[in-house]
């Protein structure tokens, strides 16, 4: 039992606990000449919360985290509803042609996604063939539009696929209990399948913000200089500007907004009647 | 049962997108493996197989790949390890205290931005004065997989009957008697699932291994640092091929897993 307890909780401080403790506690130290000081101070934060670019890009890089949720909770939503509805050997099929994108390797993704909005990508030609507009579309690419859509599609099947999971769960005797009673088609939905379901897009919901939030491969090669992210701002830190502990003070902030949004999905996630 | 027409039509239309975007990428990397481009247009009178020819003489992309083979095989086998023995800790006393945190640290790597997990590493590395390479590849993605491959584990261990345990214990069994002979073998499938999923998680780890890789990268960080200087088209070919790879491979493992009746998986929604 105590060996048991050793060897786990060893791994944990080891690899878990300590470096997130060392990374917390880098935040309050400083550099001067390249070089990390060992001297608590609150500079870092002091200029984090002064500086109007570093306070812009937060709430910047927030908002499109939030809206990129937003988005994909509802498209995520219909899709896995939608997949629900289906009999049973279509909902399989497609399930696993949901996951399999999350194959693809995630660069190579994004760098695709570069082909698809670019001026002459396949959107544009699409949009061109269709008649939609007459000549393409530059304002797809390298902006912060283009940071939302890459961030969106690339993240769509860690929405889909928790809400299709809680769908999953919804026990027919429910439903066929809900239509005994003279629940409509709209009524069961409103009232027993979506408070059901809710659960999941909850989670969904909290995946997609805290990856949008912290990501800095999307905004980096889609995003131009106009999609220059918090994450951007935070890995530039540890290349060339090269100062590690303000690198860390932004992602202190990073974390509490993160384990806020882990803290309220938790709790929304998992209401006191589903206990 | 009646459905509203318009309803259907739309939600349909709307998967529809879903699943068209979620394609698009993947079939103009297909395409362009065997295509080339000029000005933005594919010219369908250039097919070759000339960029898969290339990508066997490419030696450095050949090394990413096997760092990457290597990272994931070592980090999976040491993650599932700590994962079964936390899984096996938890689902024994479910009501401690100290479980119930053990279960929340492991699911800190999983949970909090991959940004934070990498950059924590790295600064943890570099002030215990370990050098950036693949071993702090292997404990990144160990770390990073932990939560998941712990999770599927114990969902399994706790729709396990206690009585399974105490009648084995009853007949005087040990308790590494009562794993290797009663619960080991209702985790195969679980512990299969779990190693192909964190495989594929550890597979496309990019934002935490560019903190903690040195010289050796795994095939990301290769990606990457090409895609910046210019990206050759091989590049879609290796795609194409370990995609294909991993789909042949996800449909074998759905029909094994089919086969063995298998339907409580990753409650991914219960975390």
């Amino acid at each position: 039992m105590l060996a048991e307890d050793c060897v786990l909780w060893g791994f944990a401080a080891l690899f878990i606990l300590v470096p997130l403790a060392s990374f917390l506690v880098y935040g309050f130290f400083f550099v001067v000449d390249n070089s990390v000081v060992y001297r608590p101070t609150l500079a870092n934060f002091v200029e984090i919360l002064s500086n109007d670019s570093y306070r812009t890009t937060f709430f910047k890089t927030l908002r499109m985290a939030l809206e990129v949720s937003a988005i994909n909770l509802v498209l995520g939503y219909a899709t896995a509803y939608f997949i629900w509805l289906r009999p049973p050997a279509w909902r399989n099929f497609l399930v696993i042609a949901l996951a399999v994108p999350l194959l693809m390797s995630y660069i190579i993704k994004i760098y695709a996604m570069r082909g698809v909005l670019g001026t002459n990508g396949l959107l544009n030609s699409v949009l061109l063939a269709l008649g939609i507009v007459d000549e393409p579309v530059s304002a797809l690419l390298f902006n912060l539009t283009a940071v939302r859509i890459t961030l969106s599609v690339v993240l769509l099947p860690f929405m889909v696929l928790p809400i299709y999971i809680s769908l999953e769960r919804i026990p027919n005797s429910v439903l066929n209990a809900a239509a005994d009673l003279g629940a409509g088609e709209l009524q069961t939905f409103a009232r027993v399948v979506l408070p059901l379901s809710l659960p999941g897009g909850i989670v969904g919901a909290m995946f997609t913000f805290v990856l949008a939030s912290g990501d800095f491969l999307a905004p980096e090669l889609v995003g131009g200089i106009e999609g220059f992210t918090y994450g951007r701002l935070i890995f530039s830190q540890f290349g060339l500007a090269f100062n590690w502990p303000l690198g860390a003070a932004l992602s202190i902030l990073l974390m509490i907004v993160a384990l806020a949004v882990i803290y309220i999905a938790r709790r929304l996630g998992n209401p006191r009647w589903q206990r | 049962m009646k459905r509203l027409r318009l309803l259907d039509v739309s939600l349909a239309s709307v998967s529809f997108l879903v699943y068209l975007a979620l394609y698009l990428p993947i079939l103009l990397v297909f395409v362009l493996s065997f295509f080339s481009m000029r000005r933005g247009r594919v010219r369908w009178d250039t097919f070759s197989f000339e960029w898969y020819a290339r990508l066997f003489s490419n030696e450095s992309l050949g090394e990413a790949l096997l760092n990457s083979i290597i990272v994931g095989v070592t980090a999976i086998i040491a993650a599932t390890v700590i994962a079964t023995l936390a899984a096996l800790h938890v689902n024994a006393r479910p009501s401690s205290r100290s479980a119930r945190m053990l279960e929340y640290v492991i699911f800190l790597p999983f949970l909090l931005p991959p940004i934070i997990t990498g950059l924590s590493l790295l600064i943890y590395f570099r002030e215990i004065g370990v050098s950036r390479g693949l071993a702090t590849i292997i404990v990144g993605h160990a770390v990073f997989v932990l939560a998941i491959i712990y999770r599927i584990i114990l969902t399994r261990l706790n729709a396990l009957s206690r009585s399974l345990v105490e009648a084995a214990q009853d007949l005087g069994a040990s308790r590494l008697q009562t794993f290797r002979f009663i619960i080991l073998p209702n985790l195969r499938m679980p512990l299969l699932t779990a190693g192909i999923l964190a495989f594929a998680l550890s597979f496309d780890e990019t934002m935490i291994t560019l903190f903690l890789s040195g010289t050796d990268g795994t095939l990301p960080v290769r990606l990457y640092a090409m895609m910046r200087v210019g990206f050759t088209p091989e590049i879609n070919a290796l795609i194409t091929l370990i995609l294909g790879f991993s789909i042949v491979l996800t449909v074998v493992f759905a029909f094994a897993w089919r086969r063995s009746g298998g339907t409580d998986n990753n409650r991914i929604t219960r975390i």
